[in-house]
């Protein structure tokens, strides 16, 4: 199996390497290098699209929390279609901002319509914790899976540097087209190999698997029930929950955190380079809500239910049966890791040398010098990637831990952009400060800093078994609505309005009627409620116990299953409801008109970064 | 469309196609694979039909983009039905038993993949049209008359 695998990745790393040569050979302009020309096909952006909210919420993760927990875990893949919701609401409009005002970057975006340097920074820090300590803990499972997969014919540390090294290639090459066009189509090919692997498993595996049995989990876990809608518990660490931490609570909360991935800056940076088209509304309403969420909640029990010790078993046990499938199973895990690491790198390269390198350090560039030196930021990025996920893998899942809780604590700055103009930037910047705070220390970084240093904190992660990003996210909202109050006409109303100006001009979004309106907004609370809410506890036995009888309804699958399949069917028709009624799922070049907002920030080197430099560039005497 | 553009749409073109033969091909030979060893006729007829999705899924590729299947993917089509069929010749004639356990779903999958390219064909460009790609002789008729419309090649 090992020398199969490694020849099927080979080829992959082949194909992603001839198609970054003719994206080079194709695409000489350098400006185009960083942005694609902002016209990505649409079809790559989409699968991209669904590919990094796969990768990024951790296929190999979301698996073994399933088989660790049951239906409980596997509910969490209902918030893929909150994410689609947000990824509708907000792509758009950025698209649209960028288009309106000439931005070429989410913090850009912000930076400018807040008038704001601080916020600027705060994407920047996103773009490193997605791009470094993230990428670099996806990077370190993939390496203890190539080893554990090979029997240790790969060292952990050969398959890390060799693995980063094949990453980058491509992006190197072509940039970022290349990067999302060789994402894209490995994402296609995860698409196929999730359905096809967990029918072959069910198919041809020994013994009865899910949904015919329900799946094994440790003593006092409910497998396939919801324990309970909230638990007072201290959280992971301190106190372990009775029947699991999935509670109704602890769902939604974590659900919540997928919005994370949609708030991530590179995620919205390929949005905002996509070329207009449908791709805005394909990608979050059939790609994300209908097929990879239904994928996840069908296809996800049944692979977790037969991975028993770990990855590396089941793929031996279906190599016994057939190679090609023992190498598919490993390709699902190591292509989802790849496709995380090479978005999230690739991307946070990038902004970083067009937001802070090429504006302030080396502001005089041409454009063929730019390309240069996104090319040396990218070799960087990749070589600290591949570093810290060989040398520091407990210090990258620690630090990564907090990069999806932190991006969700974008969502107010992003909504005021996009829609509400009455957010402030210091309702932004101070929900920002209060909501990170509450989002770090209930994560392990906080914890351990503030244990280390001080005393033992009375809460764990996740206290109350309610997810950091939630934690965060409610204390940000307070905090933007109380500053909003006071702030609401603040010094840079003026710009703020004047691109809401724009858009109810000429982009206003028509949600109908009063009555379209409400039931819209309405009918999303309900099914939230329901599905991911504490109305979801209804689901353990809705259907195995009827509330209209006193018999028991003989299901043959568990009742919960059944109540997620229900709400994933009602799930999607909403958010294609609100994607193709208000046109928010469609994007055109067509009359659009030209704004400007002013730039906080001096697009001019800082006098001691000029100096420093150059103090080492300048010719020295003898060159003279 | 400038020259530039236009090399950018192809490629962007040829990316999705890869993307479709990709998942396509390596479904068929895991099958293939499975079939021609423990699995049987089934397994291997299932191969092909995974070349089949491929190919509808091509052929709806080019309908959205509105193009045609361009010259270097016909030529490694028909290259690799004609190392196919010559395979399967071979494998008839020397294969110890293959005849008896294969030979229906190998042929029943070329003859379908054979139908479907001229189902596509005839589709796409009638029964003249379709005709008249490999109508050599005719292109080749030097005289004016053979290019008049009523004649069926006016292009």
């Amino acid at each position: 199996m090992t020398a199969f695998l490694v020849v099927i990745l080979g080829f992959l790393a082949a194909i992603g390497i001839y198609l970054a040569a003719l994206v080079a050979r194709a695409s000489p302009a350098p400006a185009a290098f960083g942005d694609a020309g902002a016209r990505l096909p649409g079809w790559a952006v989409s699968f991209a699209s669904a590919g990094v909210m796969l990768a990024g919420m951790g296929l190999g993760d979301h698996l073994a929390l399933i088989g660790r927990y049951g239906l409980q875990a596997s509910h969490i893949a209902l918030g893929l279609i909150l994410a689609a919701l947000t990824a509708l609401l907000v792509q758009k409009r950025l698209w649209l901002a960028a288009r309106i005002a000439g931005l070429s970057s989410p913090g850009e975006a912000l930076g400018r319509y807040y008038q704001s340097v601080p916020l600027r920074l705060a994407m920047l820090t996103l773009a490193l914790l997605f791009g470094l300590p993230f990428a670099a803990n996806l990077l370190s499972q993939l390496g203890g899976v190539l080893t554990e997969a090979t029997g240790g014919f790969v060292p952990r540390a050969t398959a890390i540097w060799v693995s980063a090294f094949f990453l980058f290639l491509p992006a190197v090459i072509g940039g970022w087209r290349a990067t999302v066009l060789v994402l894209a189509l490995q994402a296609v090919l995860l698409a196929v190999l999730v359905p096809g692997l967990a029918g072959f498993a069910a198919g041809m595996l020994a013994g009865p698997g899910f949904p015919t049995t329900p799946l094994t989990v440790a003593p006092g876990i409910l497998a396939d029930q919801i324990p309970g809608v909230i638990q007072f518990s201290a959280g992971i660490g301190k106190q372990t929950p009775p029947g699991g931490i999935f509670t109704g609570v602890g769902i939604a909360s974590t659900a919540l955190s997928l919005i994370g991935i949609v708030l991530s800056p590179g995620f919205l940076y390929l949005g905002m380079t996509a070329r207009p088209g449908r791709s805005a509304g394909f990608a979050p309403v059939w790609l994300i809500a209908a097929l990879l969420t239904g994928l996840l909640l069908i296809a996800g029990p049944m692979l977790a239910g037969r991975i028993g010790p770990g990855p590396a078993q089941l793929a031996t046990r279906l190599s016994l049966i057939e190679p090609f499938a023992g190498v598919a199973w490993l390709l699902l895990l190591i292509l989802t890791a790849q496709i995380a690491i090479a978005f999230f790198t690739t991307s946070g390269a990038i902004l970083i040398s067009r937001e802070v390198i090429l504006p302030f350090v080396l502001p005089s560039l041409s454009p063929a010098k730019a390309r240069l030196t996104m090319r040396i930021a990218l070799a960087i990025a990749f070589a600290l990637v591949a570093a810290l996920a060989a040398f520091a893998p407990l210090a990258s899942a620690v630090f990564g831990s907090l990069a999806i809780p932190l991006a969700v604590q974008m969502l107010p700055a992003f909504l005021g952009l996009t829609f509400l103009r009455w957010i402030s930037r210091s309702a932004v910047l101070v929900g920002l400060i209060f909501g990170g705070l509450m989002a770090v220390f209930t994560e392990p970084l906080g914890l351990i800093l503030f244990e280390g240093l001080f005393v033992d904190l009375p809460w764990g992660r996740w206290p109350l078994g309610v997810h950091s990003a939630a934690w965060g996210l409610a204390l940000n909202v307070m905090a933007v609505l109380l500053v909003a109050i006071f702030t609401r006409s603040g010094s840079e109303r003026a710009q703020r309005d004047r691109l809401h100006d724009e858009f109810a001009a000429t982009w206003a979004v028509d949600f109908g009627g009063k009555a379209a309106r409400n039931a819209k907004w309405s009918l999303t609370l309900i099914w939230a409620f329901f599905a991911l809410g504490p109305g979801a506890i209804l689901g353990n036995s809705f259907f195995s116990q009827p509330i209209f009888t006193t018999g028991d309804a003989a299901l043959g699958v568990p009742s919960l299953w059944v109540w997620q399949l229900l709400f994933w069917l009602i799930g999607v028709p909403l958010v294609w409801w609100l994607a193709y009624s208000t046109a928010l799922g469609t994007t055109s070049g067509q009359g659009l008109r030209r704004i400007a907002l002013d730039d906080p920030a001096r697009k001019t080197s800082p006098e001691w970064i000029a100096a420093s430099l150059a103090r080492v560039t300048a010719p020295t005497g003898g060159e003279r | 469309m400038s020259s530039e553009a236009e090399t950018s749409e192809r490629l962007d073109r040829h990316a999705l196609v890869l993307a479709v033969w990709l998942p396509a091909g390596f479904v068929a030979l895991g099958l293939w694979h499975y079939g021609f060893g423990a699995g049987g006729a089934w397994w291997v007829a299932a191969g092909f039909a995974a070349l089949l999705a491929g190919f509808a899924a091509h052929v709806i590729v080019n309908a959205v983009l509105g193009t045609g299947f361009n010259p270097g993917e016909t030529g490694l089509g028909l290259v690799l039905y004609a190392t196919a069929t010559v395979a399967l010749v071979l494998a008839v004639l020397l294969g110890d038993g293959f005849a008896a356990r294969f030979f229906l779903a190998v042929a029943g999958g070329m003859i379908a993949l054979l139908l479907a390219a001229v189902f596509y064909l005839l589709t796409r460009f009638g029964t003249r049209g379709a005709f008249d790609r490999f109508d050599v002789i005719r292109d080749n008729n030097p005289r004016r008359a053979s290019r008049l419309t009523q004649r069926g090649t006016g292009r």
